[in-house]
């Protein structure tokens, strides 16, 4: 019973998150290579060689920063990834944890990675993480509705807040062709609270590295690992909302939710390294008039397709 | 009731840590920190009611308190002059009333705890927490209370998308400048050019 119940799901998710980011690296260097971007070392070796090099450095310290946040902060973004991920059915037995409020425990992993950035860059006590920080505050509200939103959809035609039953629900028909806005504007959500690619506002370009920007060393590397490792989880959500989960001809299912999760990190990763950055300002508006309304839309496209 | 002793060493620790981080939100000397001390505290008690199988009370504890915490926070530093809430401040006030208010509602609540006959009926094996709490708390109304429900949410959205953009005195990316007190007069309450005594700086 322990061994089922404890040390399975406990392995399965370390692994899967582990593999998973390491994979993330891993495409993300064979798709800014294809693009034409100068990539040192192989695609294979280059995560592992830059994550030892990270390992070795020596840890920065800023100005009175609020140390002991500075330092959880990163482990508690990975341990909410391992959250998230155990709620993934991989298949109809093995489910790490099969809570019947999974759906809504996803929902506060979202709401909890706001308070774990915002405790990255607050605790620096440096300016630019702090307005990194305040950003994705500003602008992670506006992820969690969508999301709330997407997710009551696909919870409606499963009648429960179970992902396991959200899969079974999709038996005849995925909710990806179901309910057809519901996937890119989730999309549109993992790429935000990774702050990945067009929607990296929290660590961008222009303000040093936000929230990270004065973080070297160990913690660096396991901020990145997490952001990686929230990409996998959040995959994993994905797959089992509108891809039909471990549904499947010929293979097992948890191999389809593998396959699946990583169809759409390539596309999470491709869309990440082909999009231009987002405006904050642009971005908050783009999220409030545009994706909220169609996540509306969504909604009432999944209730009436649900009487009918 | 059977359940396994691991659900008892859990609930210990979880009481235990609810208990000292709501402590904490009084000793620390930041806002920011007491925020989020209390979200911790919360975080704990929301575990505990999975333990209770109350299921989806405690995971809506998580959400609802991770999102009211962060904008507690955003807000406390807002109004208060702290820049960031990183400068230690005094966090507590009125230290007398608040011991008296303490103390009495532990004695009552303490009283409650020992003092009131709890019902003992086992969970029936196909219950389903999600839809009997939904049940429990809306029953027949269930109609009025999620009409009520969107219209709020309508409210809030519109109230968002009012104030986002354009501001009092202008567009919120102009930058803001008060009207004059009588029509087309300067703006109000602006530094007269020159007036820094002394001060310099550059535009």
């Amino acid at each position: 019973m322990i061994v089922n119940e404890l040390i399975l799901p406990v392995i399965l998710v370390t692994i899967v998150l582990v593999v998973g980011a390491y994979l993330v690296a891993v495409i993300d260097g064979m798709i800014a290579a294809a693009l034409g971007t100068p990539q040192r070392g192989g695609a294979w070796l280059a995560p592992l060689t830059q994550g030892a090099w990270l390992l070795t450095q020596q840890a920065n310290a800023t100005e009175a920063p609020d140390w002991r946040a500075w330092r959880l902060a990163p482990a508690l973004y990975l341990a909410l990834a391992a959250t998230g991920l155990a709620v993934v059915p991989f298949s109809p037995t093995l489910i790490p944890t099969d809570l019947v409020t999974s759906v809504v425990l996803w929902g506060s992993v979202e709401a909890l990675a706001t308070v774990v950035i915002f405790l990255h860059g607050w605790s620096a006590n440096t300016l630019l993480a702090l307005i990194g920080a305040y950003r994705y505050v500003a602008l992670g509200l506006s992820y969690i509705l969508i999301s709330m939103f997407v997710l009551i959809g696909v919870a409606l035609p499963a009648e429960s807040l179970q992902f396991s039953q959200v899969v079974a629900s999709q038996e005849g028909l995925w909710n990806v062709i179901r309910q057809p806005l519901g996937l890119p504007l989730f999309l549109i959500v993992g790429l935000g609270m990774t702050f990945w690619g067009p929607f990296n506002l929290a660590d961008s370009r222009d303000l040093a590295g936000g929230t990270a920007s004065t973080v070297s060393g160990p913690s660096r590397l396991v901020w990145e690992l997490a952001r990686a490792a929230m990409l996998v989880a959040f995959s994993g959500v994905a797959a089992s909302a509108f891809l039909g989960g471990w549904l499947g001809p010929w293979l097992p299912g948890p191999l389809w939710v593998m396959l699946k999760m990583l169809g759409v990190l390539a596309v999470l990763l491709l869309l990440g390294r082909l999009l231009p950055r987002v405006q904050p300002e642009r971005c908050v508006t783009l999220m409030w008039v545009v994706l909220l309304p169609l996540s509306f839309v969504d909604l009432i496209w999944a209730g009436v397709e649900a009487l009918l | 009731m059977d359940y396994p002793l691991i659900v008892d060493i859990f609930f210990l620790l979880l009481a235990t840590l609810a208990v000292v981080s709501g402590w904490r939100v009084f000793c620390t000397d930041s806002m920011v920190r007491a925020s989020f001390f209390l979200l911790v505290s919360f975080i704990a008690v929301g575990v505990i009611m999975i333990l209770l199988t109350a299921e989806y009370l405690g995971v809506a504890m998580f959400f609802m308190m991770a999102v009211e915490m962060m904008v507690m926070a955003i807000f406390m530093v807002m109004f208060m002059m702290n820049p960031a809430g990183l400068n230690p401040m005094m966090m507590v006030h009125q230290h007398k009333f608040s011991i008296a208010a303490g103390v009495a509602i532990f004695v009552v609540l303490g009283g409650v705890a020992l003092l009131s006959e709890f019902p003992d009926n086992p969970l029936p094996a196909d219950l389903d927490p999600v839809a009997s709490l939904g049940n429990e708390l809306l029953g027949d109304s269930m109609l009025i209370f999620e009409s009520a429900g969107i219209v709020l949410l309508t409210t809030m959205i519109g109230v968002v998308v009012l104030s986002s953009h354009r501001g009092r005195y202008g567009a919120a990316e102009e930058g803001s400048m008060p009207p004059g007190l009588e029509p087309g007069g300067d703006p109000a309450g602006m530094p007269e050019e020159g007036d820094e005594g002394g001060h310099h700086h550059c535009h």
